[in-house]
């Protein structure tokens, strides 16, 4: 397997969002308790039944015990040990527009590549940026307005439009739907809110990027997008952390909310800090995403993952109304000692309704990679239809590819379809393109690109050179 | 054009090729046969410089530069085309994206112009009627669900497209019905001319009828043991190996 | 509940185990049996199968009569195949059903001479222990069960180079019994360097209700370049209940070819494991499951890729009617070492009600870069067109329901290389899905056959 060490040692890339910004933060001292959840409730003035709503998710959590079940190997996280908090101090009193701003915030995101100003006017793209805790600015709102879209941290919607979060909030992941979504229920501290009218297209895509900064600290952010009769909504959120020795967590729940004849495009580019070489540090990404998708109603989610050391996620969709959609397009990378244990549930209760899943691993170094995916036709699924595709490229012998498709059915009208495939960046591949002038690099490159090709075609456009530039990085080490 | 001057290769540890030489002018075809194991595939593995190939001893130069101690590629640019035996398929890379990527690479190595998208398209669908492929192996994967046939004419498209100055076409016969044999043979005269030579290696007479070589050699247990003009086959064809084998199993 | 089943089988086993032979082994199963816990629906490996008329069956004592009914006489015979055959009914020996010839080849472990004890004492249990290091869920408390109230079992052993000529028929029989109860039974066979046989596992009772409960376990080692054809037929009233394992070892370019049915039983557990040793060796794992009524069928299947340049190919069908429920579970684990595997698997399954339900879970867990892998499941209703098709020629819906179902399993009836087998099996499977005779009379016409090829 020359040629393949080789091919690792070219993978070895570097982690190219790693840098810590230095801001002066307001942190809470690490722990948990019912004290602690009250801090943050009152540290974001929110009324009293949103405070209760957090308690009750904490007694919930106390309950309960971390799963195991996953294919993934990781030290116990000692919860008493982190801060459930942590906001930039110039956010105490809050930016009233961009100028108000921190500099040195923008300036972060202008290195991530993420200009909040004129590049993503230009691109016609409205961004929400959470940094630790708190969002730091939100572009674009009054244009947004004007078409009747609310796009705002979920802290300030709790205040300006409490009937929606109330009506919304917890029904599509309950508190107490598993571990880490009833630890976010309780300690979330800020995320997007999202809500598009009856009938509106959304005028632009809505981005958000998140970042975590602060040593020590856990990022609980929580989404919510209701996509009300008839609408249309593309959202991508992009991912970051800067390199820490230290493992940090992050927690995120994502609720989407399709009502009928409406449709969601939810995109990730999820570039965690995945940990040094040797497999130190990193981020623990144990995120919650899932959609209910009413009669008629479409709910697409596409993920782009190189990041994190230890991935835990399943954006999955209930199929509640009658021809609704699910589709689910997923490229996930591993290198050096990531591991991935990532999927997607897809629940059909509504008659016709359809699903796709494309799911894409690719695994290098002493890396492990599994596809995890449930599909489940409900007795009352009748016509319902899944395509599961499920393709694993291993690039060296030290790395692993798993998958561990549930399939479940209890109507006879209802037809699965799932196939598997492994293959590998082969020397034999590598040296009939050598031998025709095309080098290692480009290669791979090819080869890799074309293994992810059905998904990146799902991706929005403006994020699909970003998608392809990031895998690009993560090879751009590999070959060389 | 090629110059091998003693040369000394081992695979896994084991002594495959021992002191072969080999001289081929511009314009030439230098048949090479051999009984199995001989190190007939090796040759070509070991001058398109594939890994695991390690050369031991001697030298090769190609048009007066060393190519040793060039990549796979670096050779590929400089002229030296390998048909392979058994050509990889490589599932999501569409044929017709590796074939611009690769003349691409050759050409701007010859200080040529790049062709553009259009220029190329034409180009590769000239070539695929030339080696009577249809055209919609072009958006295909490379190779993938290819028939053995159809990857051999895939081989040899390639080969006119990059329009290399030594080609070596290993066993590019053997699978081969007479119809598609033909095809691959027409294709290789079709190039022939004052400035491109060729190694035909060959297990099989056969394809010589075809593709008439300049000159025919006998590789046994890693040397070349005998040489002489295209009659040579046809003896070979008669009598074997055998006569020959144990000749040289005598000398060393 | 749970705790009660458990404390009755571990004492009914203590009871039982009286072999001096089988002692350590006794010992171990007991000692492994005391310390595990009955799984339950957050156990992983019965997610899906819950064991409760098991737990609830008081099965704490072993059969007090086995009467040879005319029905068990009749099943023997497994539809007159030509087979050397041993006949056990509900465990014990039936020297009037078995053949001598079947008796030549074949030794009790209470009878073995001691080269058999040797043969025995190297090999059994040794298969077996292999699962419980594969984290495939195979390795559960029912086979520690079995290791410690095993007091006979059937030893087969087939010498180098020897080839049996006829297959070999192992029929475990059971009938009916005024008090529920357990059987335990354990076949070992080991076939030496080049040994070829074919092994015909049948696992029948009369047609009287059943209060059975068998726990069966097989342990197959094939040695060098050994071949061995395997069918594992379980056909059992639809009472009883059944946990079986096959465990298998493969030596250096050994073949395993099996063929597992599951058609009878309220609930049956099956974990077949393969394990690929040396180098070189095949597997060809087939199966079919076709619960109907009230029935669970629940087959785990596990191939252990552990070196390089093995291949298996293992493909399941199942089909599952009125308020029945089927479990599959094909779990590929290719090793670090297993460079050049060829592994595929196929499960494909028809849901004929809307109270039946499938659930089905192909794994692959890979290690190894080099190697070719593959995985397919589906669940589907028979194929819209061939039903129009067949009833534009006049044939019923119903009928042609029945043919194509059938179809769908004849496909791998077809490829079994017995012919003998399959045309016992063939019958068996066309009443099953033609309860009423006008429907399945067309099954085991020739054109039907040719037609059926059609619902790939």
């Amino acid at each position: 397997m020359s040629s393949n060490a080789e091919i690792e040692r070219r993978i070895g890339n570097d982690y190219q969002a790693g840098f810590v910004t230095d801001i002066e933060s307001d942190t809470i001292a690490p722990g948990l308790s019912e004290d602690v959840v009250r801090f943050i409730s009152a540290k974001k003035g929110e009324p009293e039944w949103m405070t209760e709503w957090r308690l009750k998710a904490f007694r919930a959590w106390q309950e309960m015990a971390e799963p195991t079940w996953a294919h993934v190997h990781y030290p116990e996280v000692d919860f008493q040990a982190l801060s459930y908090y942590s906001a930039p101090k110039s956010m105490a009193d809050k930016p009233k527009s961009l100028d108000e701003v921190d500099p040195e915030l923008l300036r972060t995101y202008e290195k991530l590549g993420i200009p909040l100003h004129e590049q993503m006017a230009l691109a016609g793209i409205a961004v929400d940026a959470v940094f630790d805790s708190v969002s730091v600015a939100t572009t674009f709102r009054a244009k947004l307005a004007e078409a009747g879209v609310i796009f705002m941290p979920i802290s300030e919607a709790v205040h300006e439009h409490p009937e929606l979060v109330k009506k919304y909030l917890g029904t599509v992941v309950p508190q107490r739907d598993n571990f880490y979504a009833a630890l976010n229920s309780a300690v979330f501290s800020d995320g997007s809110f999202v809500y598009i009218p009856k009938g509106v297209r959304c005028p632009m895509e809505l981005s958000t990027y998140f970042r975590i900064n602060e040593a020590k600290t856990g990022q609980f952010e929580r989404t919510l997008i209701i996509a009300d009769e008839g609408s249309h909504v593309s959202y991508l959120e992009g991912c970051t952390a800067p390199m820490r020795d230290e493992n940090q967590l992050h927690a995120a729940v994502v609720e989407l909310i399709a009502l009928d004849n409406s449709e969601i495009k939810y995109s990730t580019v999820q570039n965690w800090y995945p940990g040094d070489k040797e497999g130190k540090g990193g981020i623990y990404n144990f995120v919650t995403k899932r959609a209910v998708a009413h009669t008629n109603a479409k709910v697409s989610w596409t993920q782009v993952e190189t990041g994190s050391a230890v991935t835990w996620k399943y954006p999955s969709c209930v199929l509640k109304g009658d021809n609704s959609v699910g589709e689910f397009y997923s490229v996930a990378l591993t290198n050096n000692y990531q591991q991935a244990d990532t999927g997607t549930k897809m629940i059909h209760l509504g008659k016709n309704t359809r699903s796709t899943i494309i799911s894409k691993g690719i695994s290098a170094g002493k890396s492990q990679n599994a596809y995890r995916g449930l599909v489940r036709m409900n007795p009352t699924a009748a016509g319902a239809r899944n395509y599961t595709q499920c393709d694993s490229l291993l690039i060296g012998d030290q790395c692993g590819a798993h998958t561990f498709p549930y399939i479940e059915s209890k109507h006879p009208s209802a037809v699965v379809e799932h196939e598997a495939t492994t293959s590998t960046v082969s020397d034999d591949q590598l040296f009939l393109c050598r031998q025709r002038g095309i080098d290692t690099e480009k290669a791979v490159s090819m080869i890799v690109n074309g293994f992810c090709k059905e998904v990146f075609k799902e991706l929005p456009m403006e994020f699909a050179v970003e998608a392809g530039k990031l895998l690009e990085v993560s090879l751009e080490g590999s070959v060389g | 054009m090629i110059s091998i001057k003693n040369l000394h290769a081992n695979v896994e540890d084991k002594n495959i090729l021992k002191g072969l030489n080999l001289e081929i002018k511009p314009g030439e075809v230098h048949a090479i046969m051999g009984p199995n194991g001989a190190g007939k595939s090796t040759l070509g593995n070991v001058l398109a410089g594939r890994d695991g190939y390690e050369v031991t001893d001697g030298s090769v130069t190609l048009n007066g530069k060393d190519i040793l101690e060039m990549e796979p590629e670096e050779r590929a640019r400089e002229g030296l085309f390998l048909a392979f035996q058994y050509p990889v398929e490589i599932p999501g890379v569409s044929n017709l994206e590796f074939l611009k990527a690769s003349v691409d690479a050759v050409r701007a190595h010859q200080g040529k112009p790049a062709l553009d998208s259009v220029q190329f398209l034409k180009l590769a669908r000239e070539k695929c009627k030339a080696v009577n492929l249809d055209q919609s192996f072009l958006k295909r994967g490379v190779n993938e669900g290819f028939s053995g046939g159809e990857k051999k004419r895939n081989e040899l498209m390639q080969m006119m497209l990059l329009e290399p100055s030594l080609c070596i076409l290993d066993e590019t016969d053997s699978g081969l019905d007479i119809d598609a044999l033909q095809v691959v043979a027409e294709g290789v005269n079709a190039m022939r001319d004052a400035n491109r030579s060729f190694i035909v290696v060959t297990h099989y007479q056969r394809l010589l009828d075809y593709i008439v070589p300049d000159y025919v050699h006998v590789l046994a247990n890693g040397r070349i043991v005998k040489s002489g003009g295209k009659e040579l086959a046809l003896e070979l064809e008669e009598k074997g190996y055998g006569w020959l084998e144990s000749a040289d199993n005598g000398a060393a | 509940m749970a705790e009660q089943f458990h404390a009755q089988q571990l004492a009914l086993a203590t009871e039982q185990a009286r072999n001096p032979l089988l002692a350590a082994l006794n010992a171990a199963g007991q000692q492994a049996f005391a310390a595990a816990s009955v799984p339950n629906r957050k156990t992983e490996a019965w997610k899906y199968t819950s064991l409760h008329n098991l737990l609830t069956g008081d099965f704490q004592r072993t059969a007090s009569q086995s009467d040879l009914t005319a029905g068990l006489r009749e099943v023997a015979t497994l539809g007159s195949l030509k087979a050397a055959r041993l006949v056990f009914i509900n465990g014990q020996l039936s020297s009037e059903l078995s053949d001598a010839l079947a008796l030549q080849q074949v030794t009790l472990f209470s009878q073995a001479d001691a080269e058999q004890q040797a043969l025995i004492s190297q090999h059994l249990g040794t298969v077996l222990a292999h699962a419980s290091s594969n984290n495939s869920g195979s390795a559960h408390l029912f086979n520690d069960l079995n290791n410690a109230a095993l007091n006979d079992g059937v030893l087969i052993h087939v010498g180098k180079n020897q080839r049996l000529e006829q297959p070999l028929q192992i029929s475990w029989l059971s009938s009916n019994n005024p008090q529920p109860f357990s059987i335990t039974s354990r076949l070992l066979m080991v076939l030496e360097s080049g040994a070829e046989a074919t092994l015909v596992e049948h696992y029948a009772s009369d047609e009287q209700p059943q209060n059975s409960f068998t726990n069966a376990l097989t342990e197959l080692v094939i040695g060098d370049n050994a071949r061995l054809q395997h069918y594992r037929l379980q056909l059992m009233q639809e009472d009883a209940l059944h946990i079986g394992s096959t465990h298998v070892d493969l030596a250096r370019d050994s073949q395993y070819s099996a063929f597992h049915l599951g058609l009878g039983t309220r609930l049956t557990r099956n974990d077949i494991v393969v394990n690929h040793n040396v180098g070189g060796s095949h597997c060809e794992l087939n199966g079919v499951y076709i619960p109907q009524n009230q029935q669970l069928l629940d087959f785990h299947t596990c191939i252990e890729h552990k070196v390089p340049h093995c291949t298996s190919n293992e493909v399941f069908r199942g089909i599952m009617n009125d308020k029945a429920r089927a479990v599959f579970n094909g779990r590929i684990h290719i090793h670090p070492q297993a460079q050049k595997t060829l592994a595929e698997l196929s499960n494909k399954n028809l849901l004929l009600t809307n109270t039946a339900e499938i659930y089905t879970k192909p794994e692959l867990e890979i290690y190894a870069d080099d190697v070719k892998c593959a995985h397919g499941a589906t669940v589907a209703q028979l194929e819209e067109k061939a039903m129009f098709y067949m009833q534009s020629r006049g044939i019923s819906k119903k009928e042609a329901e029945v043919m194509l179902s059938f179809g769908f399993i004849n496909e791998l009836l077809e490829a079994l290389p017995h012919e003998d087998i399959a045309l016992v099996l063939r019958p068996l499977l066309a009443h099953r899905f033609g309860r009423d005779q006008s429907l399945s009379r067309h099954l085991l016409e020739n054109e039907t056959a040719g037609l059926s090829g059609e619902n790939a």
